[in-house]
């Protein structure tokens, strides 16, 4: 029972990563109905310049606001380069083309950054906190991820829900033409969901990087994690999303924890394929919202 | 105030507009009438800037719009309430209303949401709830009313009648019909439904196959019995 606890919360800043991965696919399929499978390449990316940033100054939180700008101008930079010339002929192509880029963000990683691994220092204390006589698996760096995503998770929110421009993104999502008629300027709606996108990847690159290391391939395994998170919440909610990311991150840490770390990827990919099978709208998901 | 001038559009090698010549006025309701297939959609999706004509012009104010964007036609006080459930489900009646006017000065647009609550009193009650829980009929007074939130000089209806009790048609067309004569707005109504939609009208036109067959007062249009027959169907 102990085992089974520790298992558990060791699983929560892993799984609010997933959800940040997961929250990022979400956006970029409520603005333009795709999944973007460079968004963790992207986030490796901006993850990189993060490193720089910090190796050269020593501030994490500069290094996260770069990051974050980075991945913002990043998403909007893949948006016009490849997804809306190759999307307006083929949507098909557009989900592929963003294959393209992730081997491209990769390719160009390891040539500025080398393809060895590399460790990220972590601002805070990394190691299991001491509590009630016993050493938990959660530390100051946990409770930091767990923070910087609810405060993301609540921001994101409240821009959705309470601005006029959470709510132009909404309507541009849910129905671009009524928009566009409400005067909606729907275009930019879509290259603001691209940059939130990358912002929100770039945050979640930044927050697992200290906890991983960082090579051009070591974001991979999150797009599994993060895809299943996304797919079973719905692929449109956002609630779906942090539930399910943080819900993954649970069943991996039990899974490694009682089998072997190896086996996680697995277990998420027939997670995923039963959702298909029973649930195929997602949980949160409206019907139809899945089809294109 | 909206004027088009031998409009023509084509989809692929269908034409589904030649040569329309349409006017209308400030203050009261156009009706285009006329069945399936006459066009009447494709004329709304033109003037609202979702469709390019081939040829031939729209005139807002005097000044050529064709080929605008939708979304700075609409800035420009001319707005579309679409065909059909055109609100947007997944928002509450207050959104959707709001979206309606997103651009506007804070101030104006309480203006205008408190005109749309006095016009639809049932909107008000409701502004928290989801649309999708509205009936056909409130869904309706939402769609205008988010139009109306744009403080249009001119809007465009296009088949309001689809799905709704006729009934509840005349309540809401009579509504829109003094909203115009009060407010000097311009109102372009296109309908399957031609006796509701002349009994409101000042204006009727017949379109037919993508031409006007007839204009004029919409009493004389009702009353004749030939071009009922053979456009109208009853």
């Amino acid at each position: 029972m102990t085992n089974f606890i520790d298992y558990l919360l060791g699983g929560f800043s892993n799984g609010a990563v997933i959800a940040l991965m997961a929250l990022a696919l979400v956006l970029v399929w409520r603005s333009t109905r795709m999944v973007n499978f460079a968004q963790v390449g992207q986030a490796m990316f901006t993850t990189y310049v993060a490193l720089t940033i910090q190796q050269e100054t020593g501030n994490w939180l500069l290094a996260l606001v770069v990051a974050v700008g980075a991945g913002a101008v990043l998403g909007v930079i893949v948006f016009f380069l490849v997804i809306r010339p190759v999307k307006n002929s083929d949507s098909t192509g557009a989900i592929i083309a963003t294959f393209g880029v992730l081997i491209a963000l990769q390719a160009g990683a390891g040539m500025i950054w080398g393809g060895d691994p590399q460790g990220f220092i972590p601002p805070v204390d990394n190691a299991g906190l001491e509590f009630a006589g016993r050493i938990w698996p959660i530390s100051l760096y946990d409770i930091l991820v767990l923070s910087v995503t609810a405060a993301l998770v609540i921001g994101l929110t409240l821009l959705f829900t309470k601005t006029s421009l959470g709510l132009s993104m909404r309507a541009s999502a849910f129905n671009p033409e009524v928009a566009r008629l409400s005067g909606v300027r729907v275009n930019r709606m879509l290259i603001s969901g691209w940059a939130i996108a990358g912002a929100t990847g770039a945050i979640g690159g930044v927050l697992i990087a200290p906890v991983s290391t960082i090579s051009p391939n070591s974001f991979d395994i999150l797009l599994v994690f993060a895809f299943t998170a996304a797919v079973i919440g719905g692929l449109d909610s956002l609630i779906g999303a942090v539930t399910f990311g943080i819900g993954t991150g649970l069943v991996i840490s039990l899974v490694s924890g009682y089998s072997d770390s190896g086996n996680a990827p697995i277990i998420a990919l027939v997670l995923l394929a039963l959702n298909l099978l029973l649930k195929p709208d997602g949980v949160f998901g409206h019907h139809g919202a899945r089809s294109v | 105030m909206l004027e088009t001038v031998d409009l023509c559009v084509s989809y692929g090698a269908v034409k589904a507009l030649s040569g329309m010549n349409l006017t209308v006025p400030r203050g009261e309701v156009t009706a285009v009438i006329g069945a399936n297939g006459a066009g009447k959609s494709t004329l709304m999706r033109t003037l609202a800037g979702l469709v390019t004509p081939q040829s031939g012009q729209v005139l807002f104010n005097g000044r050529s719009i064709a080929g605008n964007k939708p979304e700075d036609i609409v800035r420009n006080g001319l707005a579309l309430v679409p065909e059909g459930r055109s609100t947007i489900p997944e928002l509450t009646v207050e959104e959707n209303l709001r979206l309606g006017g997103l651009w506007r000065d804070r101030s104006d647009r309480g203006a205008s949401k408190n005109l749309v609550f006095d016009l639809f009193p049932i909107l008000g009650e409701r502004a928290s709830m989801r649309a999708d829980t509205l009936s056909g009929g409130e869904r309706q007074q939402l769609a205008i009313g988010r139009a109306l939130m744009s403080d249009p000089k001119c809007l465009l209806l296009d088949e309001p009648s689809l799905g709704l009790a006729p009934l509840i048609v005349t309540q809401i067309l009579e509504l829109v019909s003094r909203l115009a004569a009060e407010t000097n707005l311009a109102v372009l109504l296109v309908e399957q439904n031609a006796v509701t939609a002349l009994r409101v009208a000042t204006t009727g036109v017949v379109l037919n196959l993508g031409e006007v067959v007839k204009s004029g007062p919409a009493h004389e249009i009702s009353s004749d019995e030939e071009l009922r027959h053979a456009y109208l169907g009853y």
